[in-house]
């Protein structure tokens, strides 16, 4: 791999212990990946930011860093914490996790993020643009920057992106390239109207594009045009937890599909699937794994609800109470909190019993509440992840069936 | 089970250099480790893998390949933190983000795990667990020796 003379520099160690060290990381990334040099990033969005996800060791990485004085050269957003910070007692969460939550934002923080802690960084703190080269981490995070706004970034695993961050810097391969951002597979959606379509619609859709597309850029064909942010956002999530999704198009909807003929860079599809009534009954199934709604606990916002989902969960709510001994859990970040405070959407939530939480995710939030034995969700990610934080039953369902699961 | 006993060493491809021996701990399934590992024990709680309940921590881990994770370098990185982490690792194609983890952990605990891949012959196939094997790779080649 070509490298300029700064660069290398950089890699002997000249500029400093910390760029050396993602130098090394990111020059052995780009030499497995065949990459020929390295190119200048804009952004970056650090996945490796929760204690829970990161353990100790990550911990101890990132405070090593910002201990040898390392800053992020590029605006760097964080993913979401272990924790709520402004609620840190009221959930459970041990005191030894709230402390190590707290020394690892310390260091992101030292070395300059942005303490965004959200999973949607598009709706929260980010400002990327078409065709910006960036580096995230976060996979629904990845998908939806790099199919709903045309900006580029691999994949980025832990680590990568920190590594970017410090170097402002990564090595140019996969999704950085025009030739690997070319569609390769078809879906075809038939005989469904996508204007009735719901988030978790858009979810189970978004679960069985990844299934079939794996690691291929899939192209769909037959999505209304009045999809919105929210449900590109469940489509994302679920398109990249049931395969290695990192980009998707969607014919006459994202930027790089102006029409199909755009979308496979003038090529033809390698594979044409069909999608229609069958294949959306059966993604739903197969995304739950109980049939009908007995939830002891509703978990939305995966990823981080925005305002206008919150104010859907408040209208849904009107004159509903949760059931004593239910619960209804709703994440979000904190441009959601802020903003749907000031619309009064935050006091009809709490008035029904359910409870807004900031900064974190369930999966990642280690509260007594993975001791239940049931969850209703209206998110693939969701569903599809927490079977494996113990024995939860789950109920795929929409927002509004997911909200009536739990109240009365 | 049919051994080939013809070649005592097996030429491989470096991906990160370094020395290291132990007992051979051999699969031809592939792992996840973000939830396929635990870094507390080294015990790999895998559903359904054939080698769950067994034990990764200071053996040479011989599997085909990871199965993708982003995690999978925090994992690593924490294993190492515990001592629980292989001594070496052998893979037919190794996931770049397993090779990030271990520069990591050796920069950050002085802890050096060889990594090779693309062997000339398929490991899982040779070597059984149990085996005590060296692996000795530098920039330029690697070798699987077995003893």
């Amino acid at each position: 791999m070509f490298l300029t003379t700064e660069e290398e520099q950089s890699l002997q160690g000249e500029n400093g212990e910390a760029i050396q060290l993602a130098m090394s990381v990111l020059v052995k990334l780009g030499e497995m990946y065949g990459a020929d040099r390295m190119i200048q990033i804009e952004n970056v969005h650090v996945d490796a930011s929760s204690y829970y996800g990161i353990s100790d060791a990550g911990m101890e990485f990132v405070e090593k860093l910002a201990g040898t004085g390392a800053t992020y050269k590029v605006p760097t957003t964080l993913c979401i914490a272990s924790i709520d910070f402004e609620s840190c007692s009221e959930f459970g969460v041990s005191e030894e996790c709230v402390e190590k939550q707290l020394r690892i934002a310390q260091a992101h923080s030292t070395m300059g993020a942005d303490p965004t802690w959200t999973c949607a960084p598009y709706q929260c703190g980010s400002s990327v643009e078409f065709g910006q080269r960036i580096a995230w981490g976060e996979s629904n995070a990845i998908a939806f920057v790099n199919s709903v706004i045309g900006a580029r970034t691999i994949r980025c695993a832990d680590f990568v992106d920190i590594c970017a961050a410090i170097a402002g810097l990564m090595p140019e391969f996969g999704l950085y390239l025009d030739d690997e951002r070319k569609g390769s597979i078809l879906v075809r959606l038939e005989d469904l109207d996508t204007r009735q379509f719901t988030s978790a619609d858009y979810a189970a859709l978004g679960y069985y594009v990844g299934g079939v597309a794996d690691s291929l850029v899939p192209v769909l064909e037959g999505v209304s045009k009045s999809v919105s942010v929210d449900q590109l956002k469940a489509f994302s999530a679920a398109a990249s937890t049931s395969g290695s999704i990192g980009l998707f198009h969607i014919s006459e909807i994202t930027p790089e599909a102006k029409n199909l003929d755009e979308a496979f860079g003038g090529e033809k599809p390698s594979e044409t699937v069909i999608f229609g009534e069958d294949e959306l009954r059966e993604a739903r199934h197969s995304l739950a794994t109980q049939d009908g709604a007995d939830p002891e606990i509703a978990i939305l916002g995966c990823p981080h609800y925005s305002v206008e989902e919150l104010d859907e969960v408040a209208r849904i709510l009107k004159n509903k109470q949760v059931s004593p001994d239910k619960q209804l859990w709703v994440f979000t970040n904190k441009c959601g909190k802020q903003e749907s405070d000031k619309k009064g959407i935050l006091e009809k939530i709490a008035e029904s019993g359910a409870k807004v939480i900031c900064d974190t995710c369930f999966i990642l939030f280690p509260t007594p509440a993975w001791e239940l034995g049931s969850i209703a969700t209206d998110s693939a990610k969701m569903a599809h992840y927490a079977p494996g934080l113990g024995d939860f039953c789950v109920s795929f369902l929409d927002k509004e069936q997911c909200i009536e699961s739990v109240t009365k | 089970m049919v051994r080939e006993m013809e070649s005592s060493r097996i030429r491989c491809n470096t991906l990160l250099p370094g020395v290291a021996r132990g007992t051979a701990l051999v699969t031809s399934q592939p792992i996840c480790f973000w939830g396929g590992l635990d870094p507390k024990t080294g015990t790999i709680t895998e559903r359904e893998h054939e080698l769950k309940g067994q034990n990764v921590a200071g053996t040479v881990f011989v599997f085909p390949t990871g199965k993708g994770s982003s995690t999978t370098s925090a994992i690593l990185l924490e294993s190492v933190r515990r001592g629980t982490a292989p001594a070496a690792i052998v893979n037919l194609k190794t996931e770049p983000i397993l090779v990030i983890g271990a520069i990591i952990a050796e920069k950050l605990y002085d802890c050096i795990i060889p990594i090779v891949d693309r062997p000339e012959q398929d490991p899982t196939k040779v070597i059984r667990s149990g085996d005590w094997i060296e692996v000795d790779a530098s920039e330029g080649e690697g070798w699987i020796h077995l003893r």
